[in-house]
């Protein structure tokens, strides 16, 4: 083993760099704690994020020709010391969670709820989890990581609650910690059966026995139960909807993508090929797909039903891992990117709706259309994208993922399980289709209410008041969820940039060669 | 042995305590639940008694393994932080916790 830090020679960047992304959001996080200045606290909010999504963009472009960047921290041995690790997938997965990250920040700042205690701190440390488990190459180092990221989200979940959504934090911490702790308890045994918890080593090993597998499926659960699959969702569906909307944006677009970029980093890099119980995750995958799709038509509160359309969307997510070509995988990371984009636009704008009218129960809005049309068709565009239709990425996510599922590993006839995966791909979104034309017709459909509750930051939700004609959603609270949705539409204009990046994603991922090489420094 | 059935005690009343409606009694028994996972890594390494692993004062063959002990440092600091916080969410707020489910305010 080379004790050096065996990078190509010709890097067009020290890859020591790479930790600059992780040690900006930490310190920005403690500086906000140390200086309490309003601007302050809102350019470091926005900034942070949009400085690490040009790194992302200028990673992508170095990965087309330099495939992975790795550096190892401290100048111990390779594949002892911590590597952390670039490839086109963890950049995309950095920009696409920092696009979200700052518009869902522009929309905790427009809502003023960047104003309760510690909240821009609170979200810079998520941040720093988030790309931490992103670029790290070690998964004890990706379970300390995803602490980080799951700690501040325990204090914001109570922070931007009433008293009532203090009993739904108890149930997501306890969940949480249990999880982790599974997830830990996985990594141990991880180290136990193959004497490492490098990302590289293990694939690098000649073979995984059956004791390494079992191990690995310990962390996969685990990561499977922070994503919210069935039939581990319930904690999900019952505690995201119950924070502000802004946060669950947040929490949608960081929390759960991480969890479904370590599995995709545990069954493309470490395993390469569908291992024997493959099957297992195909069935979770089309649970989740029904389950989710199914649930939301039972929710009479519109985050609750998009809560059940995240299962839904991990449920398609999780069949590039189950079929786990090189077409699958591509299609399972452009549906994540697509996910992360549509999920969050609606979220914010479904967030403005609660803001100025006060709640988001079915039965205390209606008629809607009337009153707010550039409301209505940005609604229509993202609920058009969650269920696959086009003028949305949707179409293309659902169509990409359909051709994954077709295409068995050896190229020749479609398997059954590719059968069952598509059935329950167009079954999920007929089911979806239903219950998002129920959450149109409540909301936007009907009667106008005649009284509704105005937020603030500041004050609460005051108590019903008589609805003025002329009350309407202002323009600042609904660009964010705009922009989102205009990425989306955008997407379905010109989805070749996002398709060569995520074949590139999925060939990084499959052809394991160069992770390998960068961080270990042999092959 | 011993070790294996210690991990099973503490789980079972992990289990136990934590399926209770207190959130007193789910804190215990998620710290019983997280010495287990401590004692599971512990016996990833060689669990027998090994010398100290510090460079110079232990030959390397006799030393235990050290990489378990840090996983399992990591994960103490952790679980502490996350008990502290739990048992603050357990005295604020209103203390129905064991007559009822806590109100998730699906009602507004």
């Amino acid at each position: 083993m080379d004790a050096q830090n065996v990078q190509t020679v010709d890097a067009p960047l020290d890859p020591a760099l790479l930790l600059l992304l992780i040690a900006v959001p930490l310190g920005a996080a403690a500086l906000s704690t140390l200086i309490k200045h309003r601007g302050f606290d809102r350019t470091l909010l926005l900034g942070v994020p949009l400085f690490v999504g040009a790194s992302a963009v200028v990673l992508l472009v170095i990965h087309q020709t330099h495939p992975v960047l790795a550096h190892s921290v401290g100048g111990y041995l390779n594949g002892l010391a911590i590597p952390f690790v670039s490839d086109t997938f963890s950049a995309l997965m950095l920009l696409v969670t920092s696009v979200a990250a700052v518009l869902c920040g522009w929309f905790l700042i427009a809502t003023g709820e960047d104003q309760y205690r510690f909240v821009p701190a609170l979200v810079l440390m998520m941040l720093t989890g988030v790309y931490g488990a992103i670029l790290t190459g070690d998964l004890f180092n990706m379970f300390v990581f995803v602490e980080v990221m799951v700690l501040p989200s325990y204090a914001l979940i109570a922070v931007t609650g009433t008293w009532r959504r203090l009993g739904v934090g108890r149930m997501f911490v306890i969940v949480n910690l249990l999880t982790s702790t599974l997830l830990l308890v996985g990594v141990g045994f991880v180290y136990a059966t193959t004497g490492t918890v490098n990302i590289a080593t293990l694939a690098n090993l000649e073979e995984l026995d059956g004791s390494a597998q079992l191990a690995l499926a310990f962390v996969v659960v685990a990561f499977l139960i922070k994503a919210g699959a069935v039939p581990a969702h319930t904690w999900l569906v019952r505690s995201y909807p119950n924070t502000s909307a802004g946060m669950m944006g947040l929490f949608s677009a960081l929390h759960s993508k991480v969890a479904v970029y370590a599995i995709f980093r545990i069954f493309g890099t470490i395993f390469g090929e569908p291992p024997a119980w493959a099957w297992a995750l195909g069935v979770i995958a089309i649970l989740s797909i029904l389950i989710g799709s199914l649930s939301g038509m039972a929710e009479t509160r519109i985050r609750n039903t998009l809560a059940f359309q995240m299962t839904s969307g991990i449920g398609h997510i999780l069949i590039g891992a189950v079929m786990l070509t090189s077409v699958a995988l591509q299609a399972g990371i452009f549906y994540t990117v697509h996910h992360i984009i549509t999920m969050a636009g609606l979220l914010l704008v479904f967030g403005a709706v609660e803001q100025v009218y006060g709640s988001g129960l079915y039965r205390k809005l209606g008629g809607l259309a009337a009153r707010e049309k550039a409301t209505a068709a940005l609604v229509v565009l993202g609920l058009f994208s969650l269920v696959g239709l086009p003028p949305t990425s949707g179409l293309w996510g659902k169509v990409g993922l359909v051709v994954g599922a077709a295409v068995p590993l050896d190229g020749g006839r479609t398997s059954a399980l590719g059968w069952v995966l598509i059935g329950a791909i167009v079954v999920g979104s007929v089911l979806s289709l239903f219950a998002l034309i129920r959450l149109w017709r409540a909301v936007f459909w009907g009667d106008a209410p005649t009284t509704y509750h105005p937020d603030s930051a500041l004050t609460g939700r005051s108590p019903a008041t008589e609805l003025p004609v002329d009350v309407r959603i202002p323009k600042r609270l609904l660009a964010p969820g705009a922009i989102l949705i205009g990425v989306s539409v955008l997407l379905f204009v010109v989805p070749q940039p996002l398709i060569e990046v995520t074949q590139q994603s999925a060939e990084a991922l499959l052809q394991n060669g160069d992770y390998i090489r960068a961080v270990l420094g042999h092959d | 042995m011993i070790l294996a059935v210690t991990v099973a005690v503490l789980i079972t009343g992990g289990v136990y305590l934590t399926l209770q409606r207190s959130m007193v009694r789910a804190v215990f028994g998620m710290t019983m639940i997280s010495h287990a996972a401590n004692f599971m890594l512990l016996a990833s390494g060689v669990s027998a008694w090994r010398g100290e692993p510090i460079d110079g004062r232990t030959d390397v063959a006799l030393a235990a393994d050290p990489l378990p002990q840090a996983f399992v440092l990591t994960a103490i600091v952790i679980t502490l932080a996350v008990t502290i916080f739990m048992l603050a969410t357990a005295v604020f707020g209103h203390d129905d916790d064991q007559y009822r489910t806590p109100e998730t305010g699906e009602e507004r």
